[in-house]
């Protein structure tokens, strides 16, 4: 035995290792640092810019204005900008009904019905659809699904169109509304289910009736995060809805009462928010002139929208969560 | 519920709402798999002018290229019923698709650009080859026998990435800081292996950066330097020749003799090989670089398959592939069977953009996107490690340092489902604007990309890292070992093939981003690839959004395919490799 | 040693024949001479909580070194708590809170300038489950030197050889130094885990349960073996087989619920002539 003196030497050392830990330390420490200087930068990187912008440009006209033609040299511009907010609500809105309801069906079928080689095979399939870059969706919404919707559905869709745009933004989140609800699903205990058919009840009105009750919260959060993804998504409405900064045509009904044509909504080219922000970028980076900073009040804009949707999918997953 | 009144005791309670149900489900479940599908063939139809490749044509390499594949996964798996099987949905599919094409065109409407010969290639013979591949490989011959065809290629693949990477950056600055930076840090590493208690030992990080503040310091003034064969030679085939040496010394009953021997053969087959070829008229720079990546590792396979007993069979796989492509090519030739003129082709991956469709390439392109990738990749790789280890291993639940940590998951998971645009709009502010690196520059890009996918990169580390067993760690702290002793002998090595596949999985979405790239201003076109890590890059996917808006069917429908075609069969390979060592590794474990 | 591996814990008629076969056994052992040895951990007033949850209530004990000493009680009772409060594997547990004193050779293992890793260098630790490192035999063995950076100055695989054949396991493995930890079967594995401890020749050895996931012939070679490193180490080991604590413990110490520590004594006897009734009911196999 080495060292069986009264008082074993014990006390923290300067060794070499100990200067080495604390050196990895504090380099892992800066790395885990970096991810909250990443928010902080996005943050302030919007808001400096969206500062000046809105000192040009009054909150209220940007947030109710009718006119969106930021003019790159300057002079006549208008910065009203409810026609985009009206193209991300058209193309979130239509997304979400391709993609919720499919995404929901293709959950419960994987938590309730897929045997566990279908899932195995069915799961990765539907992260692929997630992986393809969304500049390829955009591609063949234009070059594929539009001239396939013209010859069949639709002969007045023009080559720009929000409908084809939105069908792939909602194809592209079936698998962030299927994954996390299923996992909603799956985690159900399996008690409940015994409960229910204890009582008699079908596989049906297990899943219909048990099972998604009792992961609503999951499901709520995932809808709530597709849409998020969708209002962000740019590439696709970039290359395949156009960029016409318009509001639809209000027409009058047979009772007086005017309503919006949907034909006139999907049928034609919009533009969202995010393809104001890309057209932009096209024409001037350098900064300083107001539609570059139009350009980043409207990042703050979708920045803080997902922000808060990402929030209140969090609270609303947490909430229900602890009940079982 | 309703029930039927027939029974008398229990009386059937009716199935038929809930099977209509489980039907429903399932075809939504597949709802957006089959339209992804379509779209694929489509693309691929496009992309490779199968509109006008003729029925023989199509036999042709079905019989010479595709049937000796199956036949050779079949012989590898060596199961009765799947050959049954395989045959069945072969012939059955043929049948059925010549029938349904028939039927549809005849009653309903013709299918455009579609014929049935190419929709049975995609839709029965692909996901059969598939398949077959997939059961094969799992057997001793299909393993050889893919293991070396993925060698080859992954290998090229990495050599090609070096020779893109050599063509942007200054070889004899590398030559400079390889010299000066890593040889000495190896030095004081392996100095410090044998005398870990000296101080040294916590040299070998600053001892590279000083050589490579020495190196870019000393690149102007020194003029004087070996050719680039030599530079090759010196930074890269002599430390893979003498790692080799190293690995085999290690293995099992192997003396140092062997040892020697092996790192004198692969220096030697990769220096003359590239000499051959440079007397054959290839570029010898170029052919060393693809052998470094390709030879080595296959030459090495190869070895370990010889030396054990099962499989070897599998070695003739690259033969039989590229004797049946041989084959193809000289039957249909010799017939004058019609052959279809694909977009996709050599001259497309290496030439530059042009607004004649045929002439039009995507080579700057993929540069720039190979450039920022492996950038990316080391910036991702080190922070998203760095993060998840500070996460997982070295901070604590209570007290500041818990609650900043709590801060920190929260942040990042927020930071996921921030747009990308988002994030563009970062890079411009920031990158390009307020520090000034460049417009569409590859730091610039390099950098947003970065941060665009480290949080996928750090949550999927976090997972690999908590996945490493706790009593391993007890084990380690248990023997006295620090915290960063603990990370590095026992979590890191477990960890690593799980974070590798994150990392590359992660890597898949930045190459694919296009709306951070436009917010940054990269180039629009460029008609050479960047000749450093300042110029003004363009990407695949940028290159294919700038296609995107040209009217002309050509483009339409050819270049902009082959250029989707490019981008995606870069994703598939970073996938499968992605899977490929998930799966060796988890089944190795 | 005489043991009987094979017991079966569950019977209680047999539970009393098989201590006192086991203790007649023990008692012809010989450790060095009967004065009594020199304290190696002293424990004074021990209280440890996990968050609210008190684990260890004041508990008193004196650990002699060159001994073996087990300790027993029912699960729950704080007895690893205890172990792993010596050479301080409690610290990765951010909830769990230590008052009172532990010392060892006088020094306060929990002072503020104790380095714990510097502890743990001096008291090695053998787990209940086999956790041999994903690497080769020789560099399980040679990790502790390593880490603690004394791999230059000793003859390592000197230092390997040796840990090896202290842990009875250098003629099974003599020739595949190189192959995984992991190829080996559950007890050598254990055997591995404890040659990778007595590698860097620590003083005391802490066991925590170590024969609990190893069949009885397994268990039967830990059991041989441990009473051999007693020649050389102090050994604190962990068990909740009472005939086992028997078989091979010089010393005994039984904590019962609520993590008290009720009796400590020779081993022959705490199973004998318990001093207090609720040993003895745990003994006989009454309560626990």
């Amino acid at each position: 035995m080495s060292d069986a003196s009264a008082s074993p030497d014990l006390e923290r050392s300067q060794g070499i290792e100990r200067i080495r830990d604390r050196t990895y330390g504090g380099f892992f420490v800066v790395c885990a640092l970096i991810t909250v200087l990443t928010t902080i930068a996005i943050f302030l990187t919007l808001l400096s810019d969206s500062v000046a912008f809105f000192s040009e440009v009054s909150i209220a006209d940007f947030l109710t204005g009718l006119h969106w033609s930021p003019n790159p040299t300057g002079g006549g511009s208008d910065f009203g900008a409810v026609p985009l907010f009206v193209g991300t609500l058209v193309v979130t809105a239509t997304a979400a009904f391709v993609a919720l309801p499919i995404g929901t069906l293709t959950a419960i079928y994987l938590s309730e019905y897929a045997t566990p080689r279908a899932r195995s095979i069915l799961k990765p399939m539907l992260e692929v659809l997630a992986g393809i870059p969304t500049v390829v969706y955009g591609y063949f919404a234009l070059v594929y699904v539009t001239p396939a919707l013209k010859a069949t559905l639709f002969p007045s869709i023009s080559t720009f169109n929000a409908l084809s745009a939105s069908l792939m933004v909602g194809i592209m989140t079936i698998p962030m509304v299927s994954s996390i609800s299923e996992d909603a699903m799956s985690a159900v205990p399996d008690e409940l289910r015994q409960a229910g058919y204890g009582l008699g009840a079908t596989k049906f009105e297990v899943s219909t009736g048990i099972v998604v009750p009792a992961a609503i919260s999951g499901i709520a959060s995932s809808y709530i995060l597709a849409i998020s993804r969708a209002i962000g998504e740019t590439m696709v409405v970039v290359v395949a809805m156009g960029a016409q900064a318009n509001l639809p045509a209000v027409r009058d009904g047979l009772a007086g009462i005017p309503y919006v044509h949907p034909g006139d909504v999907l049928l034609d080219p919009g533009m969202t928010m995010t393809v104001a922000m890309v057209q932009i970028a096209g024409g001037d980076l350098t900064g300083g002139s107001l539609p570059y900073d139009a350009m980043f009040a409207l990042g703050l804009t979708l920045f803080a929208v997902t922000l808060v949707m990402n929030v209140v999918s969090d609270l609303v997953a947490n909430r229900y969560r602890e009940e079982y | 519920m309703s029930i039927e009144r027939s029974e008398p005791t229990f009386g059937r309670v009716s199935r038929l709402k809930g099977t209509v149900f489980e039907y429903l489900s399932l075809g939504a479940s597949v709802t957006g798999i089959v339209a992804l599908g379509v779209l694929l063939i489509y693309v691929a139809i496009d992309a490779f002018d199968l509109v006008n490749a003729s029925p023989e044509w199509l036999l042709t390499y079905y019989v010479t290229l595709v049937l000796p594949l199956i036949g050779f996964c079949l012989y590898s798996a060596n199961d009765r019923s799947l050959i049954r099987r395989t045959a069945f949905a072969l012939g059955g599919g043929l049948v059925a698709m010549a029938l349904t094409f028939s039927v549809v065109e005849s009653f309903v409407r013709p299918i455009p650009r579609l014929t049935w010969q190419v929709a049975y290639l995609f839709v029965v013979v692909a996901p059969v080859t598939a398949y077959v591949v997939f059961v094969g490989s799992r057997e001793p011959i299909g393993r050889t026998g893919f293991g070396l065809v993925g060698r080859v290629l992954g290998g090229t693949a990495l050599g090609l990435s070096l020779i893109i990477l050599f063509t942007v950056f200054d070889e004899r600055l590398w030559f400079l800081a390889y010299t000066l930076g890593v040889l000495p840090a190896v030095g004081v590493l392996a100095y410090s292996r044998v005398n870990p208690s000296s101080p040294v030992s916590l040299l070998p990080v600053p001892v590279a950066l000083v050589g490579f503040v020495a190196a870019s310091v000393l690149r102007g003034p020194v003029d004087v330097y070996p050719t680039a064969w030599l530079i090759y030679v010196w930074t890269l085939v002599v430390p893979v020749s003498a790692i080799i040496a190293g690995l085999t010394a290690q293995r099992d009953g192997e003396t140092k003799q062997t040892a020697a021997i092996a790192g004198v053969a692969a220096f030697a087959l990769i220096g003359g090989g590239s000499l051959a070829a440079g007397s054959l008229g290839v570029s010898s720079e170029h052919a060393l670089l693809v052998l470094l990546g390709s030879g080595v590792p296959t030459v090495m396979f190869g070895r370990r398959v010889v030396a054990s007993d099962t499989g070897r069979v599998g070695l003739f796989l690259p033969v039989l592939l590229v004797g049946g492509a041989l084959a193809g090519a000289l039957i249909a030739e010799s017939f004058g069977f019609p052959a279809p003129d694909p977009w996709l082709d050599a001259s497309f991956v290496t030439s530059s953009p042009s607004r004649m469709p045929e002439r039009a390439g995507l080579y700057p392109a993929i540069v720039g996107s190979v450039l920022v990738i492996a950038f990316v990749a080391l910036l991702s790789f080190v922070l998203g490690v760095g993060s998840a280890v500070f996460l997982e291993e070295y901070t604590v639940e209570s007290g500041v340092v818990g609650a900043t940590t709590r801060l920190i998951q929260i942040n990042i998971a927020n930071l996921a489902a921030v747009p990308s645009v988002v994030y563009g709009l970062l890079g411009l502010g920031l990158f390009a604007n307020l520090l000034g690196l460049g417009f569409g520059s590859v730091v610039t890009a390099a950098l947003t990309l970065s941060l665009l996918i480290l949080p996928i990169t750090v949550i999927s580390a976090q997972e690999a890292i908590r996945s490493v067993p706790d009593h391993l760690r007890q084990g380690s702290y248990a023997m006295g070992a620090t915290r960063w002793q603990t990370t590095k002998n026992v979590v890191l090595p477990e960890a690593l093939p799980g974070i590798f596949t994150g990392t590359i999985l992660a890597l898949g979405r930045a190459i694919g981003e296009t709306a951070p790239l436009i917010m940054i201003g990269a180039a629009h076109t460029v008609f050479s690839p960047p000749n450093g890590i300042w110029s003004k890059i363009s990407a695949m996917p940028m290159q294919i959004f700038v296609w995107s808006d040209f009217p002309q069917a050509e483009f339409r429908y050819g270049v902009l395919a082959a250029g989707v075609v490019t981008l995606l069969i870069v994703l598939l390979g970073m996938n499968a490799t992605a899977i490929i060592l998930r799966n060796k590794y988890e089944s190795g474990v | 040693m005489a043991t009987n591996g094979k017991a079966d814990t569950s019977s209680e008629e047999e539970t009393e024949t098989i201590i006192s076969t086991a203790i007649e056994t023990g008692e012809s052992r010989d450790r060095g001479p009967t004065e009594s040895p020199r304290t190696v951990v002293t424990a004074r007033d021990l209280d440890v909580y996990y968050g609210q949850e008190r684990a260890l209530d004041g508990v008193d004990i004196e650990i002699p070194e060159n001994r073996v000493t087990a300790i027993i009680g029912p699960s729950g009772c704080g007895k690893s708590t205890f172990l792993r409060c010596i050479n301080r594997m409690n610290d990765g547990i951010d909830a769990c809170r230590v008052d009172g004193e532990l010392r060892f050779h006088g020094t306060d293992v929990y002072d503020q300038g104790i380095d714990p890793v510097a502890l743990r260098r001096k008291i090695g630790m053998v787990f209940q489950k086999p956790n041999p490192f994903p690497k080769s035999i020789y560099d399980n063995v040679a990790y502790g030197l390593r880490v603690q950076g004394r791999a230059g100055e000793v003859d390592l695989d000197a230092a390997v050889e040796r840990a090896l054949r202290s842990a009875a396991l250098w003629d099974e493995v003599k020739d595949q130094l190189d192959s995984s930890g992991l190829d080996l079967s559950g007890g050598q594995q254990q055997r591995l885990c404890i040659a990778r401890a007595i590698a860097p020749d620590p003083e005391v050895i802490l066991m925590d349960e170590p024969a609990s996931a190893l069949d009885p012939i397994a268990t039967a070679k830990v059991e041989d073996l441990i009473d051999d490193l007693a020649e050389e180490y102090t050994v604190v080991i962990v068990t909740h087989n009472m005939q086992q604590a028997a078989r091979i413990s010089d010393r005994t110490a039984v904590f019962l619920t609520g993590g008290e520590l009720v009796e400590f004594d020779d081993t022959a006897k705490v199973f004998e002539n318990p001093d207090h009734d609720r040993v003895e009911d745990y003994i006989t196999g009454k309560f626990g």
